[in-house]
């Protein structure tokens, strides 16, 4: 079917922003010393939905947060007790303004791993209670390459509700799944119905933004032949430079892979889940000293298999979306984008 | 997802010393209506939590056709475990998530000869299937069990590995890797005496393996050697894991979870994985 598409300008947009943020409880990108940050905001003064991609952290943590409480327990001589935590504070009805059509397509990616067999319920109550306002960039970041893996970012209907920058300052708005149908016509009150040439004007950025890009790659080639990679050399050098810190994976639109910890005072303690890491050397480290991935060029293998061919392998989707994220922040300039041109030359 | 990581409280019925390093926790859901649908095959595991100390993944050690109670026999190995050995005793109370994963393939079993080959803790769930399989022996043929460890203080579970040779319808060989005065069993390192005292019949037989790695990595060339079809050869592997339902992504060997595609798989399907197991 096809959806809605309306029109308006800067000061109009400005004005649907408002009526959203009056109307809804929303998230949008909050600047702190220079990054950003998705946080709840009361005005649209207090946020800026187009933040620059390289410095705007993921939605993820809307989804699946750093630290989560499991439970609380207390065990004393009479006994134990243990409470399930109090109400997800991420599961109201909400609205993200500014989400990147990359971060959006991350959230399709992590659908997957949340919804074969345990489904997880907090993330798909999170996900179901949300609509994704994106707005399409206008020019590729310096890491950004989504444009060369596996999904039409053009096509995109990761987000319920697309913005796009037309011409002469005409901003289009559309609607993208049935819930951003549903959600425009409740709030497009100042929009006006896009005409004929919106659908043109459109492509025509979207042309535009194509080639802006400075990082390229040929996906299938990529992917059929890191699938026989898996005893490259490569991976040693590549590697080399990494000092463990994990910040591309929790920065990471797609990274996953959590831990469960307990803090204990006396008798009582809570149990968190929290981001964990592949690039960690006890990741996989067993009672007893046996590790299955002891070394660094192990543990990189598995971080670039896993996001280029294992996900793909078991989900059908790649796990990397070509934020570049991990790029911009890794302190020794590791890219995965030239880690798996690398390993697959 | 929160909510399936919150374990269900059992008490521990009775705790049995099996070596110095080795305790079998016999446990019991404290919420009776839970332990009568608490429902597992043999190969299964679960969560164990001592709260406040940390989650640890084991096997369960017994049989559902033992029903009322399950065991967990743990080794003291690491920081959690030798907190287990430490910190509980017979009456407390410890967190269970479970079961996962897959179990042995059961049907496949039916009429066929079963080898069991066991080192150390590594009998832990094989006995879950041994007794299964013995609770239920008219569907087998041959039942032969070869158990070993490093000496004879070693061996676990030594009063049920005496009924086990005291019943007719079980062939059972013991070994010790070095020779002591008051044995007077095989002694060899399992895969040895597996070719050179068991020599079993390929015909019609499934093996079902578990141990140390080292074991494990010698036994699967013996049963190369000897000319087992590796589609016959069934181990169950250990990995780090945390919540056992597919999602923190610490068990993965390739595109394999082991808590949900394990961690029982045959020699023929860990010949296709990356060998980081």
């Amino acid at each position: 079917m096809s959806f809605s598409t309306y029109k308006t300008d800067k000061a109009g947009l400005q004005k649907f922003y408002e009526a959203i943020i009056g109307a809804c409880s929303t998230y949008a990108p909050v600047e702190k010393f220079g990054k950003y940050d998705y946080q709840k905001v009361a005005g649209l003064a207090a946020c800026n939905p187009d933040s620059p991609i390289g410095n705007t952290m993921s939605i993820k943590p809307l989804f699946f947060p750093k630290s989560a409480k499991i439970l609380k327990y207390k065990a004393d001589s009479s006994g134990t007790e243990v409470s399930e935590t109090t109400a997800d504070p991420l599961a109201e009805k909400r609205v993200i303004l500014g989400v990147k059509h990359c971060d959006a397509r991350g959230l399709q990616v992590l659908d997957h791993v949340y919804k074969w067999d345990f489904i997880d319920t907090d993330y798909e109550t999170r996900r179901n209670n949300t609509i994704i306002v994106s707005t399409r960039c206008d020019k590729a970041g310096e890491q950004c390459f989504c444009t060369s893996l596996d999904y039409d970012v053009e096509k995109s209907d990761a987000f319920d509700v697309l913005i796009v920058n037309g011409d002469n300052g005409t901003i289009y708005v559309q609607a993208r799944t049935e819930k951003g149908e549903g959600f425009l016509k409740e709030h497009a009150g100042n929009l006006a119905a896009a005409d004929g040439g919106a659908e043109e004007a459109m492509k025509k950025q979207y042309k535009s933004f194509e080639d802006s890009f400075r990082l390229k790659m040929n996906y299938e080639e990529i992917n059929g032949k890191m699938k026989d990679r898996y005893e490259s050399d490569e991976f040693d050098k590549v590697s080399a430079n990494c000092i463990g810190c994990n910040t591309c994976a929790f920065i990471c639109p797609t990274c996953h892979c959590f831990k469960i910890s307990d803090e204990r005072i006396k008798d009582e303690g809570v149990r968190y889940k929290s981001y964990d890491s592949c690039n960690n050397g006890y990741f996989t480290l067993m009672a007893g000293g046996h590790n299955p991935r002891p070394v660094k060029y192990r543990r990189w293998r598995q971080r670039a298999m896993h996001k280029f061919v294992y996900y793909k392998e078991r989900f059908g989707v790649n796990l990397c979306v070509g934020c570049g994220r991990c790029a911009i922040s890794c302190p020794v300039n590791i890219s995965i984008f030239e880690v798996v041109k690398q390993v697959a030359k | 997802m929160e909510q399936l990581l919150v374990p269900s409280l059992c008490t521990i019925e009775k705790i049995i010393q099996e070596t110095a390093d080795i305790r079998t926790y016999r446990l019991k859901f404290k919420d009776e209506n839970l332990m009568s649908k608490f429902q597992w095959l043999p190969g299964q595991f679960v969560e164990f939590s001592l709260l406040g100390y940390g989650e640890c993944t084991f096997c369960i050690s017994s049989s559902v056709t033992r029903k009322g109670t399950f065991d967990c026999s743990i080794k003291r190995a690491g920081a959690v475990t030798s907190d287990i050995h430490s910190r509980l005793d017979e009456g407390d109370e410890v967190g269970i998530r479970g079961p996962f994963g897959n179990n042995f393939p059961l049907e496949e079993l039916k009429g066929k000869n079963l080898l069991f080959v066991g080192g150390g803790i590594g009998l832990a769930p094989l006995r879950s299937l041994i007794q299964y399989c013995i609770d239920n022996r008219a569907d087998y043929k041959d039942f032969t069990i070869l158990y070993g460890a490093r000496s004879s203080d070693d061996l676990c579970y030594k009063e049920e590995t005496k009924e086990w040779q005291n019943n007719p319808s079980l062939k059972v060989i013991l070994t010790i890797d070095r020779a002591e005065d008051t044995w007077h069993n095989n002694v060899g390192v399992v895969p040895k005496i597996l070719e050179e005292v068991v020599k079993p019949t390929i015909e019609n037989t499934k093996v079902i393996t578990c141990g140390p790695p080292i074991m494990i990595k010698y036994t699967l060339q013996s049963l190369d050697r000897l000319g087992f079809d590796p589609k016959n050869v069934i181990t169950t592997l250990e990995m780090r894991m945390q919540c056992g339902l597919g999602k923190c992504g610490r068990c993965n060997i390739g595109s394999t979870y082991v808590c949900k595609d394990g961690p029982v798989f045959t020699y023929e399907q860990l010949k296709t994985m990356p060998d980081e197991y």
